[in-house]
């Protein structure tokens, strides 16, 4: 860890603050603000549209905001390169080579992130086990199945063991049984210090975070722990609630 | 940038330019596109102009009916290089052209037979389709040769070493300057070259946009220029390989001679196939799409390296503004250079000029794609 790190170690590892994007005329992001810090995994709820992918891309530097900050470890993702270093990216969609095997997209991650042979075996031997992607390693990516495929993107990002992770919709289309695999694999990070900034459209998914902030139409509508959200809505007269009961009456209100 | 740095800045671009290999091993239409079309197409355009033409159809209009006149018929009819398919009038000569009857008209004038007796100049008229400039010279030619042989005839021993008493008048509209396989595969290089070379950089990088991995690897530590080395070193070597068939193809099958410096032939394809690169690379940046930007780039490519490099229409022969356009076409250099290299023998200190500006224009697109290519998705 170099003094940077150190230096930046009271700020939060994943800075938004007030970020807007306009698309022609939709506008993605309406002042969109929220704080990861390190070893906590923030989940960013929201339906399909919210502007969850548009924040994500603005925090790994992908696009431009129009207004407001984006900050990664206390440096401009769009501008200082070595964020890229300490950052760890899944897009939403595909972003894999399909005609590469398991073993082939993650070497070739390892190699961009230039890491040493003998790290880069440690490690990729590490995540094909934690991911049960090992008995797999020959096969192409375009033959995984959607929730193995996902593992894999997971095990390319986390190569460079980053401080922060960007999770964009790492659950979308991937069976039960892999989601909660995925959830776990998470979890064993967060607890070494990882920041891990998650997006999900599944209201349901909001309890495995540490903290949950509810995005529509490109703003924060709702901020906090899980536990602590769901008796606060209990209190206000909803027994026993769910998330998605939470969430879409958060929704209905501010329409 | 320090030594450590920029090993790891070539690392990263040796892992692009593996990754891209395999892409290339893996995917039969690339390899397909870059050797197999060029062999083919080399066949197709060099046999398509160095074998010999048979019974070429011709016209006939014998305007003087005479013992003279069809004599003349019949060496041109016994050449076996000419069949006569019709005899219109003079008229009806350019009907014949339109559809495609006959590819030349012997005119011959009334008076032929006499001019000939009284031992004055006689003049017969060859009117060529011109509209296939490759044949149209063919025909030009064969035409020459026959009528040469037959006024030698006609002169006989007495006249032979002077002036030979029958010339043909010739009239070619659009390729005054003869051609031969020798010539068109030089030519014929450039074409290929530039067309795979565009093509597969604009398929390769637009496939990144397509894909969803561009997202991926603009955020690794990987630099944008590291992105388009990588991306384009496979697609060089494909090239140069591509340049040294096309070059052995040319020399083995069809007798063109390597005069020159192989050497230096490969430094040309090098310059051009930077610049070619380039080009592919700025136009998949601005399109992000493979169906776009293969459109583009086969229009982009394919047209100018045709028409405007002096592979097949002479550069001098071109309207001015053409000829100022055709200075910024890479291919018009690579042409000029490779028949310099290949055909006299050429060094660089005759063909510098050429070289130089494809550097130019090399180093000029890159760098305009390159500042193009932003690290944004959206």
């Amino acid at each position: 860890m170099g003094e940077a790190v150190t230096a930046m170690a009271g700020g939060p590892a994943v800075l938004a603050r007030g970020m807007r994007r306009r698309f022609g005329a939709v506008t993605a992001l309406d002042g969109l603000g929220f704080e990861v810090a390190r070893g906590e995994l923030y989940g960013l709820v929201g339906p399909d549209g919210a502007g969850k992918t548009t924040a994500i891309r603005a925090l790994a530097g992908l696009i431009d905001l129009d207004g407001g900050e984006a900050r990664i470890l206390g440096l401009d993702p769009a501008h200082d390169d070595s964020v890229r270093e300490r950052l760890g990216l899944m897009p939403q969609q595909y972003s894999l080579y399909r005609d590469l095997t398991v073993a082939e997209n993650l070497r070739f991650f390892g190699r961009l992130a230039t890491l040493p042979g003998a790290v880069y075996r440690e490690r990729s031997a590490r995540l094909l086990a934690l991911t049960r992607l090992a008995p797999f390693v020959d096969r192409r990516a375009d033959q995984l199945s959607g929730g193995m495929y996902k593992k894999l993107a997971l095990s390319c990002a986390l190569l460079t063991e980053p401080e922060v992770l960007l999770l964009d919709e790492p659950t979308n289309g991937v069976d039960p049984v892999s989601r909660r695999e995925l959830w776990g694999l998470l979890h064993e990070f967060v607890e070494h210090g990882m920041a891990v900034l998650i997006s999900t459209p599944y209201m349901d998914e909001a309890e495995r975070c540490h903290r949950v902030g509810l995005v529509h139409h490109g703003r924060l509508l709702l901020e906090g722990e899980p536990a602590r959200l769901l008796v606060e809505f209990e209190r206000a007269g909803h027994p026993r609630p769910t998330f998605e009961e939470l969430f879409v009456d958060s929704i209905g209100r501010a329409e | 940038m320090t030594g450590a740095a920029l090993l790891r800045s070539l690392r990263r671009v040796g892992a692009m330019a593996g990754k891209e290999t395999i892409h290339v091993r893996r995917d039969p239409r690339t390899l397909a596109l870059a050797l197999v079309m060029p062999v083919v197409m080399l066949f197709l355009f060099g046999y398509g102009i160095s074998t010999d033409l048979d019974h070429l159809p011709l016209a006939f209009a014998d305007q003087d009916r005479s013992e003279a006149s069809r004599a003349l018929a019949r060496a041109f009819e016994g050449s076996r290089e000419f069949e006569v398919v019709a005899h219109p009038m003079t008229e009806g000569v350019e009907s014949l052209f339109r559809t495609g009857t006959a590819v030349a008209a012997l005119v011959v004038p009334r008076g032929y037979q006499r001019d000939l007796l009284l031992g004055r100049k006689a003049q017969v008229q060859l009117m060529l389709d011109g509209a296939d400039p490759v044949v149209g010279n063919q025909v030009l030619a064969k035409a020459d040769a026959i009528a040469r042989a037959e006024s030698q005839r006609l002169a006989g021993a007495a006249f032979a070493g002077l002036q030979p008493p029958l010339q043909v008048k010739v009239w070619t509209r659009y390729n005054p300057e003869g051609r031969s396989a020798l010539y068109m595969v030089p030519g014929i290089s450039a074409f290929l070259l530039a067309i795979t070379a565009v093509m597969l950089t604009a398929l390769a990088i637009a496939g990144e946009w397509e894909r969803g991995s561009m997202e991926q690897l603009f955020a690794s530590p990987v630099g944008r220029l590291e992105i388009v080395l990588g991306k384009l070193l496979p697609y060089l070597a494909l090239g140069l390989l591509e340049l040294l068939l096309v070059v052995a193809f040319g020399a083995l099958v069809f007798d063109v001679p390597i005069r020159g410096s192989v050497a230096l032939v490969m430094l040309f394809g090098l310059v051009f196939l930077a610049g070619m690169l380039g080009q592919g690379l700025f136009i998949s940046v601005v399109a992000r799409n493979q169906l776009v930007a293969t459109q583009a780039g086969a229009l982009s490519a394919m047209l100018p390296s045709i028409i405007l490099s002096g592979m097949i229409f002479p550069i001098e022969n071109m309207p001015l503004p053409l000829q100022a356009i055709s200075r910024l076409i890479p291919a018009r250099y690579l042409v000029h250079g490779l028949r310099g290299i290949l055909l006299k023998g050429n060094g660089l200190g005759v063909l510098w000029p050429d070289l130089l500006a494809m550097a130019i224009f090399a180093v000029g697109i890159l760098a305009l794609a390159t500042a193009r290519f932003k690290r944004r998705v959206a």
